[in-house]
């Protein structure tokens, strides 16, 4: 406790972010350090995972002493220490369990171990202030396409997901199949504005009427597809039109089927959360659509949707207010579910 | 003085904690590569037995390699951050040379003149060294560098070592011998060799501790930032990326 406040630590290490932050009473950042890898594993075509786990040994303590400098916070006067535990890499997830544990253990501070997707959903309480549950959530990254419907802090009832590759992996394949590179996210959204969305008819995968699920895989074959057909022909390929067409596939998809579960679940609210919850088209369509039907969308600053340590402060917190404890003896679980 | 040392290298994880005497208090696991859920746990374990607070600690050491790479991380990543945390010291410690420690009497005692530490490093390579065997309380005399070694190369090189000698001299110790002990037996001539009893064969904290305590004593110590792993090996993708053999496999490992 510092001047009335509760104060958490969160930890988070589940892939190539090494990131910790300093959060008040689960709601206010006072500290919010992230250390990429993404320059390292950008040589490599993508996350290399036991390169990942040696950056975060040689970085994490030093990210911890910027996160409490940051908050004017000294470690004895934390009142809890969040860290995520999984789902993740394995290699990459032990170093923040190993460092939150040791730290827990040294200063005699509550530990939680934070499931990473809690975390993406609880990046929209550090956002938006008077947010509480229940609403609907849409969790969109480069490992995960999921609907989750949050009935109250921390609790979360997946009614949909990929059954393939998450969206995020399909802009990489996609990125890669077109010359564009890694990371494939950020660099579709920038070409696709000076494209084309409805250049190429990219199939609108919905799956069977009803289902809240996804399918990404077949994109990046149409991708090759086109590229082959268009090349043999002897045509010149323009970047921007094919990659302002296949957001346009995977986006539509994903607004229409977030916006339908809302609908069907009563939901006044949808949340978006995850590294592609910044992509703009998807933002601009899930206003759009969700408009349409009188329902609010919700969305982290893109700070908030990478990953970062104030997002599993803030989970770590109601978790915490809820009654539970995790012990030392925690694991980390690359394969959790929600 | 007060030093905490972790061993999560091998098989077992451990801890211990030793004092200016030299008595070593030790905790060890008996479940495999349990590092990461017991770490805290033994620390625990072994601060009780010592009867100390964590605040009496001095120095926090530990075996930062070569070894499992993930045991490395987990104990070096522990390491660090307590030190961290409570403002102390840290030792780096040779996981190859823990071992040669830990069987250190019983080689000199078996009339041994080397001990072979051998941690197997997969596809007939090993992490190893070879010491003197003798019954001191100094600092181990190095006989062939610590180094990556196929099994035959270091096999070849002791040969040379014995040459013309009687008895048994090579003592060996580490996982190597689970791995590699039909190559031993067939390489090295008849006689001219020991193998650790299973009770000593693996990392233990209790040699780590043994071997801080003299670093202390020499003040070879590191801030909780410099204490690093020895991995002895880059990662695979750096190796191909530095041989130009970058697969389109990693290529294409899921972000």
């Amino acid at each position: 406790m510092k001047d009335g406040k509760f104060l958490t630590l969160g930890i988070e290490t589940s892939c190539d972010e090494t990131a910790a932050s300093v959060v008040a009473d689960g709601r206010f950042v006072m500290s919010n350090v992230i250390s990429s890898q993404i320059d390292i594993h950008t040589q490599y075509g993508g996350v290399v995972p036991e390169i990942a786990s040696r950056k975060h040994l040689e970085r994490i303590n030093d990210v911890i002493a910027e996160a409490l400098s940051g908050a004017g916070v000294k470690a004895p006067e934390l009142d809890l220490i969040g860290v995520t535990y999984g789902p993740g890499l394995v290699g990459a997830l032990l170093i923040g369990v190993a460092a939150a544990k040791a730290m827990a253990y040294a200063c005699d501070i509550p530990l939680i171990g934070v499931n990473h997707m809690h975390g993406h959903i609880a990046a929209n309480y550090l956002e938006h202030h008077d947010l509480e549950p229940p609403f609907m959530a849409l969790i969109v990254s480069g490992g995960h396409t999921e609907i989750v419907n949050v009935p109250g802090y921390n609790k979360c009832e997946k009614l949909g997901g990929t059954r393939d590759d998450a969206a995020g992996e399909a802009f990489d394949k996609v990125a890669r199949v077109i010359g564009l590179g890694y990371p494939g996210g950020p660099k579709i959204d920038r070409a696709a504005r000076d494209g084309d969305p409805d250049a190429i008819a990219f199939k609108r995968v919905y799956l069977e009427p009803g289902s809240l699920d996804f399918s990404f895989s077949g994109l990046k074959t149409q991708a090759l597809n086109y590229l082959n057909t268009e090349k043999q022909a002897g045509r010149e390929i323009n970047v921007n039109d094919v990659a302002a067409s296949f957001q346009e596939a995977v986006t539509e998809v994903i607004a229409d089927k977030a916006v339908d579960a809302a609908v069907r679940y009563s939901q006044k609210r949808i949340v978006m959360a995850g590294g592609v919850a910044s992509n703009s088209r998807l933002r601009y369509l899930m206003e759009k659509k969700a408009g349409e039907r009188g329902i609010d969308v919700l969305k982290p600053s893109p700070v908030l949707c990478t990953d970062n340590g104030a997002m599993i402060a803030s989970a770590a917190y109601y978790e915490y207010g809820s009654g539970r404890r995790t012990e030392l003896d925690l694991d980390a679980v690359p394969g959790l579910e929600f | 003085m007060k030093i905490l040392a972790l061993e999560t290298t091998g098989k077992y994880g451990s801890a211990a904690v030793i004092d200016d005497e030299g008595r070593i208090f030790c905790a060890s696991s008996g479940e495999e590569m349990n590092h990461l859920r017991g770490m805290i746990l033994l620390i625990d374990e072994a601060l009780v037995k010592a009867g100390a607070g964590k605040d009496e600690l001095t120095h926090i050491a530990a075996s930062a390699g070569p070894g499992s790479f993930t045991g490395i991380r987990i104990g070096v990543t522990t390491a660090r951050t307590m030190a961290q945390m409570l403002d102390l010291p840290c030792i780096a410690v040779s996981s190859v040379e823990a071992l040669a420690e830990g069987s250190r009497r019983k080689a000199s005692d078996e009339g041994a003149e080397y001990i072979v530490p051998v941690i197997n490093a997969r596809r007939h390579q090993t992490y190893a060294a070879a010491y003197a065997a003798d019954q001191g309380v100094k600092a181990l005399t190095p006989a062939l560098a610590e180094k990556q070694y196929m099994i035959e190369d270091l096999l070849e090189e002791l040969k040379k070592m014995i040459s013309g000698r009687e008895g048994a001299s090579a003592f060996f110790t580490g996982d190597g011998i689970d791995a590699y002990g039909e190559i031993i037996e067939d390489m090295m001539p008849e006689g001219s060799y020991l193998f650790a009893d299973e009770s000593v064969r693996y990392q233990s904290a209790e040699a780590v501790a043994a071997i801080a305590l003299r670093k202390a004593a020499e003040g070879a110590t590191v801030a909780y930032d410099e204490l690093l792993p020895e991995y002895m090996r880059l990662a695979e993708a750096e190796q191909r990326l530095k041989a130009g053999t970058l697969s389109d496999r990693i290529r294409t490992a899921k972000v």
